[in-house]
């Protein structure tokens, strides 16, 4: 028998402020999309799809996901997290790197600010590496979960690294292969490295959690994890080397690594002993809808390598915003709503226990306007996603308009649930 | 409640007023209750309960919600709350009414 646990969820002051920056840079994302519709039509290697694409992926999807992993470490390492000020600074980091690394690629800036912002995004996951490994070291479950976000981590920091050496390279070329070829190496380990794995992590231990499904069979996941790193290794070396057979070799062994985690998720929603999905969770089930697309054009690309190179140079950029956005985004959106109400509640309700007149989480936020968020941000995805395969700027715009209400609706309903603790520190 | 004795079935009844906040669920119907010892003697209630998965977020707010309902309605005893793994919890524990609300909410 065990006494009650003692908690071990850090305080909310360290975990908030990521949400409430990264929502904030989504909406300035989405307003850049309306008002740069171009940036979608042209070859990849533009200077405001390069600062549109960082904003995204380290100001909204790294910031948010550093914010809800201090929350998840006590819940899947089953320890606290290991420094509180660790998690501060590399906050204020990364969120300074994020906006110089923006400026410079937007005025393509290749000297001093871009360096600069550089040494900031390395000072900000060096420090959030650290933080979750020291964490990591004094928990003694060795889930395969655990061994996915220690793997995500690993990876993030090769994304930066190289990240820099490309900022680097641009200043001063001394890397015999060529930049655009880089390029794709850095995205790859970052999508598939960093994000994707990082969200296997956590999701094959919330989905099931949430649906309240058990006896699963985790042997899926843990072959997904050496698939996945087996074809991220090959992918560096093949990238790197040029070695095109090497590149589709590697795709498929990817797409096979992440078919076996889509696997375990359908199992555990069949398994489901909650039929109704909430809110969250809906939004969660369209972004592995969007999953599917972002894994279809992917086998389509990797099929149709070096044939139509105007095409590929698209459907690349349709292929990087299904993983982004219409997957990652999505998902992140809904389970904004599966975490930080609980955060929340949790904080401000944790003297007043055993008081009939509590509220549930689920009721910290509207959830009309979390319906209609949804709503909007399907249909300007798709219609976004629309306008980049027709090259329309008015399709694409029309999309981020729609995006762009969604953003709002988001960030009006995350300070809605934020607001509910501000009313009881009265 | 304070004039009377308690018994097994009055606090299993006092119990179903906590939910759990995530299932919207009664921790009796949840199936998370495993044992309950009264002792009249020394005055001590113990609850024996698990959650529905270990590192669940919310599994802290629940115990503290158990001792919390016990010690405001059962008054002159000491209650306490363990924790247990063993057995872990499945959905079979849980009772009709549990499966009814899951499908429900």
């Amino acid at each position: 028998m065990q006494q009650i646990a003692s908690n071990n969820a850090p305080s909310p002051l360290v975990v908030v402020p990521h949400f409430i920056v990264g929502g904030l840079i989504w909406v300035l994302v989405t307003a850049l999309i309306v008002v740069f519709p171009d940036s979608f039509t042209q070859h990849y290697f533009n200077p405001q799809l390069l600062a549109i694409t960082h904003l995204l992926v380290l100001g909204w999807i790294t910031m948010v996901i550093f914010g809800a992993l201090y929350q998840l470490i006590p819940v899947i390492m089953e320890v606290k997290l290991y420094s509180e000020k660790l998690a501060v600074i590399s906050l204020v980091s990364l969120a300074i790197g994020t906006l110089l690394l923006a400026i410079s690629f937007w005025n393509f800036w290749l000297g001093t600010t871009m360096i600069l912002a550089a040494m900031f995004l390395l000072v900000s996951v060096s420090v959030f590496s650290f933080n979750v490994f020291q964490s990591a070291l004094q928990s003694a479950n060795e889930s395969i979960e655990k061994q996915f976000i220690q793997t995500s981590i690993v990876w993030l920091v090769f994304t930066i690294v190289a990240g820099v050496t490309l900022a680097f390279n641009l200043t001063a070329v001394f890397l015999a292969t060529p930049h655009i070829e880089l390029l794709k190496l850095h995205a790859n380990a970052g999508v598939v490295g960093w994000f994707i794995q990082l969200i296997i992590g956590v999701s094959s231990r919330l989905v099931p959690m949430f649906m309240v499904s058990h006896n699963l069979d985790k042997s899926k996941l843990k072959v997904a994890h050496v698939l996945i790193n087996i074809g991220l290794i090959l992918s560096v070396l093949s990238i790197y080397l040029q070695w095109k057979l090497g590149v589709v070799v590697t795709a498929i062994i990817l797409l096979s690594g992440i078919g076996f985690f889509v696997f375990f998720i359908i199992d555990s929603y069949k398994n489901r002993i909650k039929k109704q999905l909430d809110i969250g969770m809906k939004q969660s089930v369209f972004s592995f809808f969007m999953l599917f697309l972002g894994l279809f054009i992917f086998f389509f690309l990797i099929l149709t390598t070096d044939l139509f190179e105007s095409l590929t140079a698209q459907l690349s950029i349709a292929l990087v915003s299904t993983l982004l956005i219409g997957f990652i985004t999505s998902l992140i959106m809904g389970q904004t709503y599966k975490t930080l109400p609980f955060i929340i509640w949790l904080h401000v309700y944790r003297n007043r226990i055993g008081k009939s007149d509590i509220p549930f989480p689920k009721n910290l936020y509207s959830e009309l306007i979390s319906k209609t968020q949804l709503v909007f941000f399907a249909l300007g995805f798709l219609v976004f996603f629309a306008g980049i395969l027709m090259l329309n700027e008015f399709i694409i715009t029309l999309g981020g308009v729609l995006m762009f209400i969604s953003s709002v609706l988001y960030s009006f309903n995350t300070i809605k649930i934020i607001k509910h603790k501000a009313k009881l520190y009265e | 409640m304070s004039e009377m004795k308690p018994t097994k079935e009055i606090i299993i009844e006092l119990l179903k007023q906590v939910i759990d906040p995530e299932l919207m669920v009664n921790i009796v119907d949840l199936g998370l209750v495993y044992d309950i010892k009264i002792q009249d003697d020394k005055k001590v209630i113990q609850v024996e309960m698990t959650l529905t998965s270990a590192g669940c977020p919310l599994g802290d707010m629940i115990l503290a919600d158990v001792e919390c309902v016990l010690k405001e309605q059962v008054e002159g005893y000491s209650i306490m709350v363990y924790l247990v793994w063993d057995p872990v919890w499945s959905p079979d524990l849980l009772t009709q009414a549990g499966k009814s609300a899951l499908e429900r909410f």
